[in-house]
């Protein structure tokens, strides 16, 4: 599943997988899988509110 | 004590809001027209006047766009009226007020079809976004939407469905009237429905 590796400071490492530990992931892995699926997620909808708004303000409904 | 008791009687209780919101081109102009013709005043300034896209009026009241700056104000006016909200709007209501939200939906591709003809009578981009990818859009915000008032104990809502209400309006006025506790005139609602404005029916 984790095919690909990537470099992270060592002490940020130990950090969390304390949290990940207390919070009830099952590794480091997923935790951090799950934190950036979470951003790409929040950026996505960002993005897509913005498009939403700027359709809306061309047809005059908001200002 | 007397007095006392007469003054908690005489005061002015609190009256809902009725919006009406849905995405732009879903029917929400003419529910306000089926609403005011019922007996429920509209809260409008007609800024916005009738025009090809709306030949009827768009009863809109401007303050409305200024809720995402925090203009709320107006609000206090809006009590036992009823007044058009688009649903992007709709998050930021404060939750002092209690609403009634009837929320409109119809047929996207006759939404997209109506919003392109308008975008391009305003003479803004109509092609910037596919129709494929506005429908995905839409259809996000509805769900963050949907989400948003779930969680709001101070909202009621009702859903309505445009094309629906065309074909067979007397169930829905009626499921309407209910959910505005009988306050309208039904026959006088109905009569509004005017057919002929509904130009983009999916083919």
């Amino acid at each position: 599943m984790f095919g690909s590796k990537i470099k992270i400071d060592k002490e940020l490492l130990t950090r969390a997988t304390d949290y990940a530990a207390k919070s009830g992931y099952s590794s480091v892995e997923e935790f951090v899988s799950h934190l950036i699926e979470k951003e790409i997620s929040r950026q996505d909808e960002s993005l897509s509110e913005d498009k939403v708004k700027k359709r809306l303000q061309g047809l005059g409904y908001l200002s | 004590m007397i007095k006392r008791l007469i003054q908690i009687l005489s005061k002015k209780k609190p009256q809902n809001i009725t919006i009406v919101s849905g995405l732009p081109r879903s029917g929400t102009s003419m529910m306000m027209k089926m609403l005011e013709a019922g007996g429920l005043p509209p809260l409008t300034d007609k800024l916005r006047t009738a025009d090809d896209d709306n030949p009827k009026g768009y009863y809109e009241f401007e303050r409305v766009k200024k809720l995402d700056q925090g203009d709320i104000a107006w609000l206090s006016e809006a009590q036992g009226k009823a007044v058009k909200v688009i649903s992007a709007l709709l998050t930021y209501l404060p939750p002092t007020y209690t609403y009634r939200v009837i929320f409109m939906h119809r047929a996207m591709p006759e939404i997209l079809a109506s919003q392109k003809k308008m975008l391009i009578r305003r003479q803004e981009d109509a092609d910037d976004t596919r129709d494929e990818e506005m429908a995905g859009l839409y259809l996000k915000h509805l769900q963050r939407v949907d989400s948003w008032i779930s969680g709001r104990p101070n909202i009621k809502r009702i859903d309505v469905n445009f094309n629906e209400i065309l074909k067979n309006p007397q169930p829905y006025i009626k499921r309407i009237n209910n959910f505005l506790d009988g306050i309208l005139d039904t026959g006088k609602a109905e009569a509004v429905i005017d057919p002929r404005l509904y130009r983009q029916r999916e083919s």
